[in-house]
């Protein structure tokens, strides 16, 4: 019997393995490979060229606005939707009522298809007729105009949101933010019930009387675990950004939104420049490397202490 | 629900407290903005393309009957209409002939907004075929995921045999790898086996579930030995074990996987985006949106607002219907 059960476990396992190998690490060794030459699709040889791909990623400039774009899109959607995922979960932990409720809505944006989702922005941010601008301009001839921009927007116009270089990267990042901060919320609301409620009475005891303090001293560091893991996988879906880029800027305009994952997409399937996507997808390989390394080390760290 | 307080059930305390009101202005207003896409969208999918550039008619629109241009413009009668109208009305001329028959055309295409809509929105492009294709492949890759990961995430919680802890190494390693990110070597050997624009490309990639192996295998750790030993005792095959012993008991964790899964997978746009190229009869939901939008002009928001609906409808209500069964399988990864 012992034996039966030592080649299933061959057996069982057998499939999995095979399409691991396949699916996931060969792949990986085959972009390793072709970020070292010039390789193209339905070109038949491949010449090796070195680091020349990874030279030109770091020196040319079109490819570091790439790198900045991204750390640019994920260094603003990654705190800001773990800040607010953060804030609904405290607040909504802390109602008597619709508790529910609020939770539901704020989590609607990640049950949605975020392209279709992108697209209605797009149309909410029309600059003519979106329903953003007109409400907007509603507020022209009041108070509101006391505010500058404000009062210049109203005589030359609100902002086209997606097609002037200095308002599409935010307006990118505001979609991210809003698609994401319900799934941060969640897991926010799930840590949240783990802290046990003595704690808070002691530290009442010990002196902590406002709600900043109960915060400081006992639910952000309860939540810590929980944070190591929401700030890993926030960053490492925002790194991951790519449907509202390619519905609604194709990278720019000049660029401005040109985030990684685009730079695959364009370079490596469109423009059929394998070499150059390889390199890329190692760069982003990287980073989701170094990204879950930190991540391990501060959880290794943690349980080490407690 | 675990985080529900006392205080909710002694309906008794209906003082008005400054705090709990605040909150919930700062969550209203929230809720305001995450809904407003949602509105947009549902809003102008039941509106005509006049209100929608108006931006009038509020939530519903009026619903007056609009004449639709394009409907018309197929309709409009050609010579040999005209010839066929002749011996009916042998007095009146060409013209008039044409004025009365384009009476009739125009009369025929004039609808409410809302038919005009999801008319065009099913007519204009395959939309059917569009959410056949999504369910054909959400569900073949759930169903693949799970003939694969529930025997080996078996055979590394319950079986004894060497090489497991190291199997059990690569498939912690192989979390990983997001492979979204490695689209583009799996695209090239898609092509160099000539599978880009087949169902199998849409569906390969995602037939390992590294995830669903790990979560599955943390579930397994759970059931009992002894289950394991009387089925063993009873005859059942290792095989039979799996599927009529093990598989009933991991129902709550495959259900949560379901949803992981299937949500995943229906929204998806950036894999179908490089694999289908061109061909719309393998279109998935997402892909067909994007089309629509492609080579829209001013007319199409409201079709496309409707596309869009009908795409992103069936999620969300499911979701209204099972709301803590979704976040838990949504959240799933923020298990450890």
């Amino acid at each position: 019997m012992y034996s039966r059960a030592l080649f299933a476990g061959y057996w069982f396992a057998a499939p999995a393995i095979l399409l691991m190998i396949i699916i996931l690490i060969v792949p990986v060794l085959i972009a390793a490979y072709l970020s070292f030459t010039d390789y193209s699709l339905g070109n038949p040889d491949i010449n090796w060229i070195g680091i020349q791909n990874y030279e030109s990623l770091f020196n040319r400039s079109s490819y570091k606005k790439m790198f900045s774009a991204s750390l640019i899109y994920v260094g603003i959607t990654a705190p800001l939707s773990i800040g607010l995922g953060l804030g609904a979960a405290l607040l909504i932990n802390s109602l008597k009522h619709f508790k529910d409720l609020y939770k539901a809505i704020y989590f609607l944006p990640v049950m949605a298809a975020l392209l279709a989702m992108a697209i209605v922005w797009e149309f909410a941010l029309h600059p003519s007729i979106g329903i953003i601008n007109k409400t907007l301009s509603l507020g022209c001839d009041s108070w509101l105009e006391s505010v500058r921009w404000y009062a210049r927007s109203c005589a030359t116009g609100f902002p086209q949101w997606l097609g002037d270089k200095s308002f599409t990267m935010a307006t990118i990042c505001f979609i991210g933010v809003w698609q994401g901060f319900g799934f941060n919320m969640v897991l926010y609301l799930a840590g949240l019930t783990s802290v046990p409620r003595e704690l808070y009475h002691a530290a009442e005891i010990d002196g902590a009387s406002s709600a900043w303090d109960r915060f400081r001293l006992v639910t952000w560091p309860m939540l810590g675990p929980t944070t190591v893991f929401v700030v890993t996988i926030t960053m490492i879906r925002s790194f991951q950004v790519f449907d509202t880029v390619e519905a609604l800027t194709q990278g720019g305009p000049v660029r401005s939104t040109y985030v990684m994952m685009y730079g695959i997409f364009e370079k490596g399937i469109q423009q059929n420049l394998i070499g150059i996507g390889s390199a890329i997808t190692m760069v982003f390989l990287a980073f989701v490397l170094l990204l879950t390394l930190i991540q391990r080390w501060l959880v290794d760290r943690r349980t080490f202490y407690s | 629900m675990a985080g529900r307080s006392p205080d909710f059930l002694l309906m008794t305390n209906y003082q008005f407290s400054a705090s709990q009101t605040l909150r919930h202005i700062t969550l209203i207003l929230g809720s305001l903005i995450v809904i407003l896409p949602f509105y947009v969208m549902v809003s102008y999918s039941l509106k005509s393309p006049g209100e929608i550039e108006r931006n009038e008619g509020g939530f519903f629109g009026t619903q007056a009957p609009m004449v639709d241009e394009r409907c018309v413009k197929r309709g409009e009668p050609d010579q040999a209409a005209i010839k066929a109208a002749r011996p009916s009305f042998p007095t009146l001329s060409n013209r008039e002939i044409y004025e009365g028959l384009m009476v009739n055309v125009r009369k025929n295409c004039t609808k409410s907004p809302i038919a005009f809509n999801y008319g065009m929105a099913f007519t204009e492009a395959p939309l059917l075929r569009y959410l056949l294709n999504g369910v054909i492949v959400t569900f073949s890759i759930f169903i693949i995921q799970i003939v694969i990961a529930l025997p080996c995430a078996y055979a590394l919680s319950k079986l004894q045999w060497r090489g497991r802890d190291f199997i059990f190494g690569c498939v912690i390693f192989c979390l990983l790898i997001p492979v979204h990110a490695i689209a583009l070597p799996l695209y090239i050997m898609l092509s160099k086996v000539g599978l880009t624009n087949t169902y199998a490309a849409l569906v390969i990639p995602w037939t390992i579930s590294v995830f669903g192996i790990f979560l599955m295998r943390q579930f397994f750790m759970t059931v009992p030995n002894d289950l394991i030993d009387a089925a063993r005792i009873d005859g059942m095959t290792e095989f039979g074990i799996v599927w009529k012993v093990m598989l009933p008991t991991a129902i709550p964790a495959l259900l949560a996987f379901a949803i992981f899964s299937v949500v995943a997978h229906w929204n998806d746009y950036f894999w179908p985006r490089i694999v289908i190229t061109g061909d719309r009869d393998l279109f998935t939901p997402p892909l067909g949106l994007r089309e629509f939008k492609g080579d829209g002009d001013g007319s199409f928001f409201g079709p496309m607002m409707a596309t869009a609906t009908v795409i992103v409808t069936p999620l969300i209500v499911a979701f209204l219907l099972a709301q803590r069964r979704f976040i838990e399988g949504i959240t799933l990864t923020g298990m450890k």
